[in-house]
C-alpha cells in the first residue's frame, strides 16, 4: 500500500559514521550500510508525516517497491511509524498492546531516575547527613501519600477498576508506618507525623491524586511506573537495590534501623505480589480509544518526571539546608 | 524522652548565613541580622541539630563540648537574640488582623527573596542566561496563569463563608482570562497558537497550581495566603522592571514580548488584589495557635514551590536538546 504515510519518530536519533547510518530510539539502535543507507540518508528529508511512500519514491526517483520495503524494515524496528486514522483518534488498541508499548517506553523513561546523582552520592558516601535523612523522609511522606493518592482512586473508580483500586488502598495504607518506624530511631514520632514534605515531593502525590480523580486507567498506568521501581524480579535492579542499601550502612552507620524499614517496606511490596496486577488489568480490559492511550502513556511519562523531580528535590534542598527534618511553622519560628 | 530545659526552646528560620566582620557568621532573620562568634555558631548548629532528634542531652554537649548549663545559658541568650523562641510563649490564639500585622506582612519580604534566591535570577541579569531560558520562563508563566483556572473557582467551591468565597470569586473573575496576556508574549516570541495551547507544562509548574488545589480543599485562609504571597511577587514595579529590562537588551528579547507582561502586572496593581489577603482574614475573629501555623505553613510551602519551579525551569529550558514547547508525548509518533 503505498499511500501509507511513513514517519520518523520524533524521538528518535540519526547520526552517521563510517558510511552508515545510525538510528537510536529509546534503547535500541539500528544501523544500515550499503545501498540501504544510502536510501535511508536520502529518504530522512521526506520522513516527515506529511508524504506518503508513492510521493517519497517519486520525489527520490526511485521505485516505490523498494521506498515501501525499507520503510516497511524501518516500522518493524521501531522507528517510523505509518500515519493511519488511529492517529487522529479513531483507532484502538488493544490492552495486552498497551502494556508491552507501556512497559517499553517506561522503562527507557526510568533510565533518568536510576542515573540520578543522589544515588551515587549516597552510595558512595559522600551525601550528607541531611540528604541521607531527607530520602528517607521524603520516601516516607510519598509512601504515607498512599491516604491521599490511592483513597481518591478508590474513591472515583470505574466500576470495572473499583475492585483492583480498593484492593491497592487496602493492602498499601499502612506501608507508610513502616517508614515511620525507622525514622522512630532517630526522632520523635510526634515530629515524625508532622514533619514537611518538599515542594517536589507534595508534586508526586498530588500528581497522583488528581490523576487518580479523573482516569482510573490513566492513574494505574502512572501507578505501574512506581511498581516498575520496585519490581524486583529484574535481577539487575534488583542487585543495584541491594548494593544501595549495603553502602547506605556502610557509610552511614546511624542509619541501620531507617535501612531496616526500606527493606521491609521492599518485602512487604514483594509479598503482595503486585508486580503482575498491571498486566492481568490490560489483558482483561475493552480496546482503548487513542485518545485513552495518549492520556495513560502521558501520565506515565509525566510521572517518570515527577520521579526526577522527587530526586531532584531531596538532592537540592537537604544539600543547601542541613536542617532535617523540616519542622513545621509555627507562630513564632518565622 | 529525657526531660531537659534545652528541648523548651523553638528554632526561628535563618533566611541567610553570610561571612561576618572578622571571625564571625551573619544570620539573617526576617527582621535583624545577628552575628555569631565561630564557637557560638557551632554549638548553635549543634543545638539546632539536636533539638528535634532522640538524642541524648549527653550526645549534644560533647558534640558542642558545653555542658548543660552553658548551653542552658546560651540557649536563653540566642532566643533573647532572636535565634531561638520560648515555645511557652506561643499563643493560644490570634485574631485574623494580628495574624497578618504581626506574623504574615512580617515575613513577606524575607519569603520573597526566598522564592527569588535562585540563582537563576542572577544569571539573567548578568548576561550568563539565554533567550531560550527567558522563552521558557514565559512559556511556564503562561502555563501557571492558565491554571489559575484549576484553583481559583477551586477555592470558592471549598469556602462556607459568604464574605470571604464573595472576594475569592471576584478575584477570580477580575483574573481568569489573564494568561492571554502571556499567550501575546509568546506570539512575539515566534510561537504560533498551536503551539501554545498544544505545549504542556513542566510538572514543577504543574505542581504549583495541584498545590493551590490542595490549598483550595484544606483551608481557605491556607489558600488565601498561597494567592497572596503570589500577588506580593508583582506589587513593585521597581523589582520586576529591571529584569524585563535587561533582557529585551542581554538577548534581544523583543519589546513586543515584554510589554504584554507589563501590561498584565500593571492591571494587578490596579485591581489591588495584594489588600486581598488583608480582608480575608480580617474577617476571621480568631484562628487557633495550630490553624495559624498551618496557614503559615502554607504560604511558606508556597515560596519553596516558587524555588523549586524557577530551578525546574532552568533545568528543562538551559538543556538545548530539551524540545519547546513541551509536546505532548504521543505514542504515534514519538
Amino acid at each position: 500500500m503505498n499511500t501509507a504515510i511513513p514517519v520518523l519518530r520524533r524521538s528518535a536519533k540519526v547520526s552517521r559514521r563510517d558510511g552508515r547510518v545510525l538510528i537510536q530510539h529509546l534503547d535500541e539502535e539500528i544501523s544500515l550500510e550499503g545501498a540501504g543507507a544510502a536510501l535511508l540518508d536520502r529518504m530522512l528529508p521526506l520522513l516527515d508525516g506529511k508524504n506518503k511512500i508513492e510521493q517519497i519514491a517519486a520525489r527520490l526517483e526511485e521505485s516505490p517497491a523498494r521506498v515501501r520495503s525499507l520503510a516497511d524494515s524501518l516500522r518493524g524496528a521501531g522507528v517510523v511509524s505509518y500515519l493511519d486514522p488511529g492517529h487522529e483518534g479513531g483507532g484502538t488498541m488493544t490492552g495486552a498492546e498497551f502494556y508491552a508499548v507501556h512497559q517499553r517506553y517506561s522503562r527507557y523513561w526510568l533510565r533518568d531516575v536510576y542515573q540520578h546523582p543522589l544515588w551515587d552520592k549516597i552510595t558512595n558516601g559522600t551525601a550528607s547527613r541531611a540528604q541521607v535523612i531527607g530520602f528517607a523522609f521524603e520516601k516516607y511522606h510519598y509512601i504515607e501519600g498512599a491516604y491521599e493518592h490511592m483513597a481518591v482512586a478508590a474513591a472515583n473508580s470505574t466500576k470495572e477498576m473499583m475492585p483492583h483500586l480498593a484492593r491497592h488502598f487496602i493492602e498499601e495504607y499502612l506501608h507508610g508506618d513502616i517508614y515511620r518506624k525507622g525514622l522512630q530511631s532517630l526522632f520523635p514520632d510526634d515530629l515524625v507525623l508532622h514533619a514537611q514534605p518538599l515542594p517536589s515531593t507534595r508534586a508526586l502525590v498530588n500528581f497522583l491524586s488528581e490523576t487518580a480523580a479523573r482516569s482510573s486507567f490513566a492513574y494505574y498506568a502512572g501507578n505501574e511506573v512506581l511498581q516498575l521501581t520496585e519490581n524486583t524480579s529484574d535481577g539487575a535492579v534488583s542487585g543495584s537495590i541491594d548494593d544501595f542499601y549495603a553502602a547506605m550502612r556502610r557509610h552511614y552507620p546511624w542509619s541501620d534501623r531507617l535501612v531496616g524499614s526500606f527493606i521491609a517496606h521492599t518485602h512487604a511490596d514483594q509479598k503482595l505480589g503486585h508486580e503482575n496486577v498491571f498486566q492481568e488489568m490490560c489483558d482483561s480490559i475493552p480496546p482503548l480509544s487513542a485518545a485513552e492511550v495518549k492520556d495513560a502513556l502521558n501520565v506515565a511519562k509525566l510521572m517518570t518526571e515527577h520521579l526526577q523531580l522527587f530526586m531532584d528535590g531531596i538532592d537540592i534542598h537537604y544539600g543547601n539546608n542541613p536542617s532535617v527534618p523540616r519542622l513545621p511553622c509555627d507562630l513564632l519560628s518565622e | 524522652m529525657e526531660q531537659t530545659q534545652l528541648r523548651t526552646y523553638g528554632v526561628r528560620r535563618v533566611y541567610e548565613a553570610t561571612p561576618g566582620e572578622g571571625d564571625t557568621i551573619a544570620l539573617r532573620l526576617r527582621d535583624r541580622v545577628i552575628e555569631l562568634g565561630t564557637r557560638e555558631n557551632d554549638a548553635y548548629g549543634k543545638l539546632v541539630e539536636w533539638l528535634p532528634t532522640n538524642r541524648k542531652v549527653a550526645e549534644l554537649t560533647a558534640a558542642a563540648g558545653m555542658d548543660e548549663a552553658r548551653l542552658g545559658r546560651l540557649a536563653s541568650a540566642l532566643a533573647d537574640a532572636g535565634l531561638l523562641y520560648r515555645r511557652a510563649d506561643l499563643p493560644a490564639e490570634v485574631t485574623g488582623k494580628q495574624f497578618y500585622d504581626e506574623h504574615f506582612a512580617p515575613a513577606l519580604d524575607s519569603w520573597l527573596s526566598e522564592a527569588f534566591a535562585h540563582p537563576y535570577w542572577e544569571r539573567m541579569m548578568t548576561g550568563k542566561g539565554s533567550a531560550r531560558l527567558y522563552t521558557g520562563w514565559a512559556m511556564e508563566l503562561y502555563h501557571y496563569t492558565k491554571n489559575a483556572n484549576r484553583h481559583m473557582p477551586l477555592s470558592c467551591a471549598h469556602t462556607r463563608d459568604k464574605a470571604i468565597k464573595l472576594l475569592r470569586a471576584k478575584h477570580y473573575a477580575e483574573e481568569w482570562n489573564h494568561y492571554h496576556y502571556f499567550a501575546t508574549s509568546l506570539r512575539a516570541l515566534g510561537f504560533t497558537d498551536a503551539d501554545i495551547e498544544s505545549s504542556v507544562p513542566l510538572p514543577m509548574t504543574l505542581a504549583l497550581s495541584n498545590f493551590m488545589r490542595q490549598a483550595a480543599r484544606e483551608d481557605i485562609l491556607a489558600y488565601s495566603i498561597c494567592s497572596a504571597v503570589l500577588e506580593g511577587t508583582t506589587v513593585n514595579r521597581k523589582t520586576y522592571n529591571p529584569y524585563h529590562e535587561k533582557v529585551t537588551e542581554l538577548y534581544g528579547i523583543p519589546k513586543a514580548a515584554v510589554q504584554p507582561i507589563y501590561d498584565h502586572l500593571d492591571l494587578d496593581i490596579q485591581y489591588q488584589h495584594s489588600n486581598l489577603f488583608l480582608d480575608i482574614v480580617s474577617t476571621v475573629d480568631s484562628l487557633s495557635a495550630a490553624r495559624a501555623a498551618r496557614v503559615l505553613e502554607y504560604g511558606h510551602q508556597l515560596v519553596e514551590h516558587i524555588w523549586m519551579w524557577t530551578d525546574s525551569i532552568e533545568k528543562y529550558y538551559g538543556n538545548d536538546g530539551s524540545p519547546v514547547p513541551r509536546r505532548p508525548f504521543d505514542p504515534f509518533l514519538d
